[in-house]
């Protein structure tokens, strides 16, 4: 009994440092408050890092179609892009692909001029990949200055490639776990 | 313009029978699917007393225990179909409503069980505002209380256990399994997982979706269960009540209070008022079978159009995922869309032509129209009036004594209108958007009026007669080229059940791109396009070609053969 007891007091300590050893990529916050969030891609997945952003405690404005002129006005510090495409999403917007790379790459330009920081998000794991999604992960990434995965989206490092070395990236096991990192991304 | 191809190798070594082996040859497009990772293997089932085939293995199991304590095919089905409402929240439920055909074996003809939701007194035919794309402002034919219509599953599923069950089973003991599984929580697919998360928005707009269908906040992984107490105390309030539980009383009650509160029309009265519809079947024949389908406002008699003009065009001949049968498949479906779009209704509220439209003559005229050299640019509908004379989901149910019942039901969109009743479990629909959201429309709204469905569950007959096989889909629009498609892979090409519907699928509107799944032939890719038409592939296996779910009988083997449709869930079960 007393050596089952021991066991299993070990293996919860085994565990508890376990999921505390995760050590992260991004050593520092970079990012301002408020943020402002868009999709890259049109998918329903801005839904998910919107309850992320609140769980962060991170204030911010949401338009999934944003344009470049609406990110000076809205006073957000921070541009946090929501990364894989939806065919769906695309036809309720009402936009082509190739209409919604050149809609983000503005978004993008503007928020480098306007000196903001970028954050790509990608919370749709596997199914959020694939030709079209990947367009547009490609397009978004290289303009991130911080990335946040979940890991199955990530399993053939496409994402992780695209970040190459100057762009540090965290993955996690599951979407809840994504507000750690953000909420660190955060000053 | 044609799609971009990638280099990225297929993926054979997933592919679990040896038909699935041969369709997987050609890949034009990488795999993207909500069903990542693809399962391919034990869709199938075989039985000789019965098998029942549906988009959740839990729910085939389920009607298959009813086989087993002396049930008949009805109490089968009618099993499957409330466990389907717990097990597949998003596709159909209590909300929502269907069509259901019946072929009992002491009866001489189908019957077909119209439980589709109807347009409540109070709608009108412009009570949507539309924007300038005629599409409803802020989404409300989709989203919220006004895309909601009286519901009629559980009148609909009642009527058939009272009419066409056994009467070994108590309606209790056929609803039981549905409570079971409402308590004890439904396992979270990869498809489950994909489509919550994909309508975790909507969910989380109207507060209690997200009670139910998140952890945490957050969608459920794979591997989570949801439970629904709710749900199981509704279930068992019908267990006790039957539909008086959901169309009068406390449940009404909450129905019409949060419907409203959503911003909806629905009254007591629409609910005291709802009735389902029994119809004469639609039937024709192809190449020497026997097809048996709901009339309007169901979409079956175009699946039977479909096959009337497939019929001028030995598509054996035409070779399987050839350019030249593909071409046939194409125009084909411009024409049938083409006169959907004009003439396909409720039939209690406008006269529909079905008998025209249904009928050879007419589509011989059709096939007429298609030539082997060219592509039709701007189909318009026909005259069948000359020829006058007289989100989804499917299952299957057959037994050995021939007793054969199609059910599709739907609550229109993944997880609806997003409305969850509180304290009841129930999803609210949004079928109104399957009406014309434009006034002039044979699909106009009208209060009370049923809006067009392309739901079209369907038995086939061999040529002696005898039940062979029972089939549907759903996929919207989409249903009807499916269906046909997995009729003529049997016929036609002889494929065994389970090939025949995880055979690659294309799919032609009216207008707009011919699309095709991954897996055509690259030569039927190149073929079509140099003929002129615009070709969108779409992911090897997806999902918005449907979900068929089918039972076929081998009479020479005296066996029941169950296939269903590795896009979805769906798994067959038998014994």
């Amino acid at each position: 009994m007393k050596t089952r007891t021991m066991i299993a007091a070990a293996a919860i300590l085994a565990a508890a440092g376990t999921a505390g050893a995760q050590t992260w990529a991004l050593k520092a916050p970079i990012a301002a408050k408020p943020a402002f969030v868009t999709t890259v891609g049109q998918s329903a997945d801005i839904e998910m890092v919107k309850v992320l952003l609140d769980r962060s405690a991170v204030p911010y404005k949401a338009n999934a179609q944003a344009t470049a002129g609406e990110l000076g006005a809205s006073g957000a510090k921070t541009l946090v892009v929501v990364l894989g495409g939806s065919t769906k999403g695309l036809g309720a917007a009402g936009i082509s692909a190739d209409a919604e790379i050149d809609r983000a790459k503005a978004l993008l330009a503007e928020a480098k001029k306007l000196g903001m920081t970028i954050i790509g998000v990608h919370v749709g794991g596997e199914a959020r990949r694939g030709q079209l999604s990947d367009r547009f992960i490609q397009a978004a990434v290289p303009a991130c200055q911080y990335v946040v995965v979940v890991a199955d989206g990530d399993k053939d490092g496409f994402i992780t490639k695209l970040c190459g070395t100057t762009i540090p990236i965290d993955k996690v096991e599951r979407i809840s776990k994504a507000v750690e990192p953000l909420q660190k991304a955060f000053k | 313009m044609a799609p971009a191809r990638t280099a990225r190798p297929h993926r054979l070594a997933v592919a679990g029978s040896l038909a699935a082996l041969m369709l997987a040859l050609h890949v034009l497009a990488p795999a993207q699917s909500a069903q990542t990772p693809l399962n391919l293997y034990g869709r199938g089932a075989t039985g000789a007393n019965g098998v029942v085939a549906a988009a959740k293995p839990d729910a085939s199991r389920v009607g298959i225990e009813i086989l087993k304590r002396g049930g008949n095919a009805v109490d089968a089905a009618v099993a499957t179909g409330f466990a389907l409402g717990v097990l597949e929240p998003n596709a159909s439920g209590i909300g929502g409503g269907g069509f259901m055909v019946v072929k009992l074996a002491g009866m001489k003809e189908a019957v077909v069980i119209d439980f589709r939701p109807t347009a409540p007194a109070a709608a009108t035919p412009d009570m949507y505002k539309l924007d300038e794309r005629g599409r409803a402002v802020g989404n409300a034919s989709v989203e919220g209380g006004l895309a909601s219509a009286v519901p009629g599953e559980v009148k609909g599923l009642l009527y058939a256990l009272e009419h066409y069950g056994s009467k070994r089973l108590t309606r209790a003991q056929v609803i039981q399994p549905a409570v079971d599984w409402a308590e004890r929580g439904v396992p979270v697919t990869v498809n489950l997982a994909q489509i919550i998360k994909d309508n975790f928005g909507k969910l989380g707009k109207f507060e209690n979706g997200l009670a139910i269908y998140a952890k945490d906040g957050f969608p459920p992984e794979v591997g989570d269960t949801i439970v629904n107490k709710d749900l199981a105390g509704t279930l068992r309030l019908i267990q006790a009540q039957g539909a008086d539980a959901i169309y009068k009383g406390d449940i009404a009650g909450r129905i019409v209070a949060e419907n409203r509160k959503r911003g909806g029309i629905l009254t007591l009265e629409d609910l005291a008022n709802y009735q389902i519809k029994v119809r004469k079947p639609i039937t024709g024949t192809y190449r020497g079978y026997t097809v048996v389908t709901a009339p309007p406002p169901s979409g079956g008699t175009h699946v039977l159009q479909l096959l009337n003009i497939l019929e001028h065009f030995d598509l054996a001949a035409l070779g399987e995922q050839s350019t030249a049968a593909a071409h046939v498949w194409a125009e084909a479906c411009k024409l049938v869309f083409a006169d959907r779009s004009k003439y396909s209704a409720d039939p209690d509220f406008v006269k529909v032509p079905y008998a025209g439209l249904a009928s050879k003559a007419y589509a011989t005229t059709l096939a007429a129209l298609i030539k082997p050299d060219a592509v039709m640019k701007n189909p318009e509908a026909g005259d069948p009036s000359k020829y006058e004379s007289g989100s989804t989901t499917h299952f299957s149910v057959m037994d050995k004594d021939g007793n054969m019942v199609a059910v599709t039901k739907t609550i229109n969109m993944f997880f609806a209108s997003g409305v969850v009743v509180p304290a009841t479990g129930i999803i609210m629909g949004d079928d109104m958007d399957d009406f014309e959201l434009k006034p002039g429309s044979v699909n106009s709204i009208q209060p009370g009026k049923r809006m067009l469905s392309s739901m079209s569950p369907t038995l086939v007959l061999d040529p002696q007669g005898r039940p062979f096989m029972a089939l549907g889909s759903p996929g919207a629009t989409r249903i009807i080229p499916t269906l046909a498609q997995v009729i003529s892979n049997v016929i036609d090409r002889g494929m065994p059940i389970q090939a025949a519907i995880s055979a690659p699928r294309l799919y032609q509107g009216r207008m707009g791109n011919l699309s095709m799944e991954g897996r055509y032939s690259i030569n039927a890719y190149n073929g079509l396009v140099a003929l002129g038409h615009t070709v969108t592939v779409s992911p090897d296996f997806d999902a918005a070609f449907g979900g068929v779910h089918a039972v076929l009988f081998d009479h020479a083997a005296r066996f029941l053969h169950g296939g269903a449709d590795p896009r979805r869930d769906g798994q067959a079960a038998g014994y």
